[in-house]
């Protein structure tokens, strides 16, 4: 049965929890209904409403990608009343889904570029999917430069996956914490000094990055000395939302709501915007 | 009545030398005859400044945005009565703080010019005509009223039946909109997370509808027994005519009744519910 | 000449659609004049300027269930809220009906509300044209007037002994029966004439000032209650809520309002507008400047509502007046 109410969700049951950090975990999610399940397609950028019955709905990046097949993951942080229980749920629950909402990352446009992934903390979430179309269309795209950090080496968001993004052609992953732990081995450095140190060319490049405001803000600076145009530095936005339609009005930023005009938005396109955060 | 010069000159005096960065008072409104908040900054603003017998509003609760700054504020009595409580409850500083208190022969009616002489219900059982607390007085201060019976209206409820109270209630809150206009415009309201707005327990939902109405309105009232210093501006704002007043005003004559103590009379006195005493009054009908 | 029906007839006819479908009028409430659903016509008030709160909660009410979710015996099911019965809105004025007009731009843009969408197929309006006006009215700036007949299905008139009827749509044509209307030798009063406002390109004077100092100065006087969004026709904001009974989730969708401090509050606890100058000017923002950009028409019908609920005369008038004299200062 397909809602025809954008505000009722498609039912979708919890497949797999998967701790990824103390506070945060993947949600491998199935739509129910087969035909939903089927048609429900997505790409890099988007997302979606996930409802805990009966405390609420909060919006979350989709990290999975359609062309795989392999059903709709979210990573969730727990962070506050939804997001703590769905923390609490256990696989075979039952949530519900709306979406895919929102623009995407046009990787079509990419093709060809060097891509840099600058993503701390939860902020990789969205970004993600990205890294899995480009390694899974490896040809379609030149250089691969992946910047991972977090506040401790615990904090490192995907880590199951960076083994095998390390060893991928033309790919380079940096990972650092703003501090160690006994184990780690790894750079202890801010996100925009890794940027700065790697001297990463805006020669044909696209840098999409995405995480806490101060990180964005300090990596924008660094970008922008490296030579980057502002149309070439991609993030994505959040905002409270209720909807994602547009219509409960509370995710705009100036006359662009987040969760229609945007999550992604270039670095050009939001210097534009009349409101500034 | 008309003190408006008299707040204007002080008002240029205190920003002139520096005293503080900002008054705030009252300016006509823009139909021309009621009155509304006004901040002054510039001694050249002083001249927007009125005061008369439609300044209705209680402005001290403005003084929680400006908590580390030197304000000064015009008062009625009932307003400096807020003060006193903000102060007891340590949310302002006494020192941050200019009072231009004003001697009040009460506010007119809502909708009503300066000449009418028609005062509002809530003014016609005030018992103080001089502010409580002020750094400077403007008007002359005269002998209180002598005001027999200061609750005519929580008795005449009282007299009623309970099916009676309960039936006036329940169609007096299912006007409620949840404006919480209220709650905004209340000194004694300034929790940075109101009981409302808790996920977790969700006390109340975000219901418009019987039900959630009453107890969004009695809690509220009952955070506000023995805190209330009645200056009933949450029944004058109320956009759909509300008497909250009456609830207020209820709790607060239980008060004055059990522990003989009226808010906002000074900012020493330990407050009833916020004082936790060894020996307590346990019973009520002691 | 024009059509006419008598007040006889209208009060049969409105006491006819009473039986088949929930009529809603404007009643006395204690001192408030509100829009509900009416069962005698005697209480239907006749001669008034508006109402308090607009008829915006007859599309869009004040608290709304989405839908339930029941869960049994390992099973889930999800029950969606449809809207059954036919409603007719008498008394409602050309301003509002232009307010409930522009409630349909982000309400029915794809994907439609569904809800909403069934308010708005199910409800005939019956409008009354101003003969008087109030003294905060300024729909004539705004892009309306007392006597304009669009948005509407029928606007009535008031004249001696009755009122001329125009029967706008199909929809009006099948709610009031040809048998009850004469042709008479009557026509309109004139309309009302309003005070101005001058809101002639205020959009772009509102991106002009959006970075000014005065919508701080603005704010220090708004207590951020929700009263202006609330008695508004076509402010939209909502808050959707879930709540448990027994076995049944119930998901609520209730107005709530931009002014809220905490309106944009993340659950990490970050706040975009957190500053009570940005919360006062996304509501002038909203209405005058993003919903024309959005979609061509201003977002304030000039009803003068919240001008005469504010409790601290926060005036759209003046801040109309203000901002266009801003673009002036800086230019000079």
């Amino acid at each position: 049965m397909k809602p025809e109410n954008p505000l009722l969700p498609y039912l979708s049951t919890l497949q797999e929890l998967i701790d990824l950090t103390p506070d945060v975990k993947l949600f491998r999610l199935e739509l129910n209904d087969p035909d939903i399940r089927e048609s429900f397609d997505y790409k890099p950028g988007q997302f979606v409403f996930v409802s805990a019955f009966g405390v609420g709905e909060s919006p979350f990046g989709i990290t999975s990608v359609a062309h795989r097949k392999a059903g709709l993951d979210v990573a969730i942080r727990r962070v506050g009343t939804v997001t703590n229980a769905l923390h609490q749920l256990e696989p075979g629950a039952t949530v519900g889904v709306r979406g895919p909402f929102g623009n995407y990352f046009p990787l079509d446009e990419y093709k060809g570029k060097n891509i840099f992934i600058i993503g701390g903390g939860i902020g990789f979430a969205p970004l993600r999917p990205i890294i899995t179309t480009v390694l899974d269309y490896r040809e379609d795209y030149g250089d691969l430069v992946i910047i991972n950090g977090a506040r401790s080496p615990q904090d490192l968001v995907f880590a199951p996956e960076f083994d095998a993004w390390a060893a991928s052609p033309k790919t380079k992953l940096e990972l650092t914490v703003d501090a160690g732990d006994e184990k780690w081995t790894g750079k202890v450095a801010l996100i925009p000094s890794v940027v700065s140190e790697l001297k990463l060319s805006p020669q044909n490049a696209i840098a999409i990055t995405c995480g806490p405001p101060i990180m964005i803000h300090f990596t924008l600076i660094e970008l922008r000395k490296l030579g980057f145009a502002d149309n070439q530095i991609i993030t994505t936005l959040e905002g409270k939302m209720k909807c994602g339609l547009g219509k409960c009005a509370r995710c705009n930023v100036g006359e662009k709501y987040i969760c229609k005009d945007g999550p992604v938005f270039s670095m050009e396109q939001i210097s534009q915007l009349i409101e500034q955060f | 009545m008309d003190f408006s010069e008299e707040i204007r000159s002080k008002a240029k005096e205190l920003l002139e030398s520096g005293t503080v960065d900002c008054i705030i008072g009252y300016e006509r409104a823009t139909d021309g005859v009621v009155a509304r908040p006004l901040f002054v900054y510039q001694p050249s603003n002083v001249d927007r400044l009125i005061f008369d017998q439609t300044c209705a509003h209680n402005l001290t609760k403005y003084l929680l945005n400006r908590k580390d700054k030197a304000t000064a504020i015009v008062v009625k009595p009932c307003d400096s009565r807020a003060i006193n409580l903000l102060i007891n409850e340590s949310q302002i500083q006494r020192d941050k703080v200019s009072i231009i208190g004003v001697v009040c022969p009460g506010i007119v009616k809502a909708g009503l010019d300066n000449t009418s002489g028609e005062l509002q219900d809530a003014c016609l059982t005030c018992q103080q005509h001089t502010p409580v607390l002020y750094d400077f007085l403007v008007g002359e201060p005269a002998s209180e009223p002598d005001v027999p019976d200061a609750y005519p209206d929580v008795s005449g409820m009282e007299d009623k039946s309970a099916g009676e109270r309960r039936a006036f209630w329940e169609e007096q809150f299912s006007r409620c909109i949840r404006c919480y206009a209220c709650r905004q415009v209340c000194p004694g309201c300034y929790c940075l997370e109101c009981f409302v707005e808790r996920l977790d327990p969700m006390w109340v939902g975000i219901r418009i509808a019987p039900g959630e109405n009453e107890v969004w309105n009695t809690i509220r009232a009952f955070h506000l027994a023995g805190r209330c210093i009645d200056c009933n501006e949450c029944e004058r704002v109320c956009p759909v005519n509300i008497p909250l007043s009456l609830l207020n005003r209820k709790l607060g004559k239980e008060v004055e009744e059990l522990f003989n103590f009226q808010a906002g009379i000074d900012a020493e006195t330990p407050m009833p519910f916020s004082t936790f005493d060894k020996e307590e009054k346990l019973g009520i009908s002691e | 000449m024009s059509e006419f029906i008598s007040k006889q007839d209208l009060l049969t006819w409105l006491g006819q659609l009473m039986g088949e479908r929930n009529l809603v009028a404007p009643t006395r409430v204690d001192d408030l004049l509100l829009f509900r659903k009416v069962d005698r016509v005697e209480d239907i008030v006749f001669d008034f300027d508006n109402t308090t709160m607009s008829p915006k909660e007859w599309f869009y009410p004040s608290s709304e269930t989405l839908f339930y979710v029941e869960q049994k015996d390992g099973q889930t099911e999800l029950i969606p809220a449809a809207i059954e019965k036919e409603t007719a809105i008498f008394g409602i004025r050309p301003c509002d009906a232009q307010g409930m007009a522009m409630n349909d731009y982000p309400f029915l843009e794809e994907p439609a509300d569904a809800l909403y969408m069934q308010h708005r197929d199910k409800t005939a309006l019956i409008g009354l044209a101003c003969i008087t006006a109030c003294p905060e009215c300024f729909c004539t700036s705004m892009g309306c007037g007392p006597h304009d007949p669009a948005n509407v299905d029928i606007l009535l008139t008031e004249v001696t002994d009755g009122y001329i009827a125009q029967v706008l749509t199909d929809k009006g044509k099948t709610l009031l029966p040809d048998n009850l209307l004469t042709t008479a030798d009557v026509s309109s009063p004139p309309a009302p004439v309003l005070s101005e406002v001058p809101s002639d390109g205020i959009a772009e004077k509102m991106r002009q000032a959006f970075d000014e100092p005065f919508w701080d100065r603005l704010a220090d006087r708004c207590i951020h209650c929700n009263i202006c969004s609330y008695v508004c026709p076509t402010c939209y904001c909502f808050d959707v809520r879930d709540y448990t009974d027994k076995e049944r989730i119930e998901r609520v969708r209730s107005w709530e309002s931009c002014q809220s401090p905490g309106f944009t509050r993340l659950a990490g606890g970050h706040d975009p507008r957190s500053t009570k100058g940005s919360r006062l000017r996304q509501r002038f923002s909203h209405k005058l400047l993003y919903f024309p950009r959005q979609f061509g028409a201003l977002g304030c019908i000039g009803c003068g509502r919240c001008v005469r609920a504010c409790p601290v005369n926060i005036d759209i008038r003046e801040i109309i007046k203000d901002v266009q004299q801003l673009g002036v200062k800086s230019e000079a």
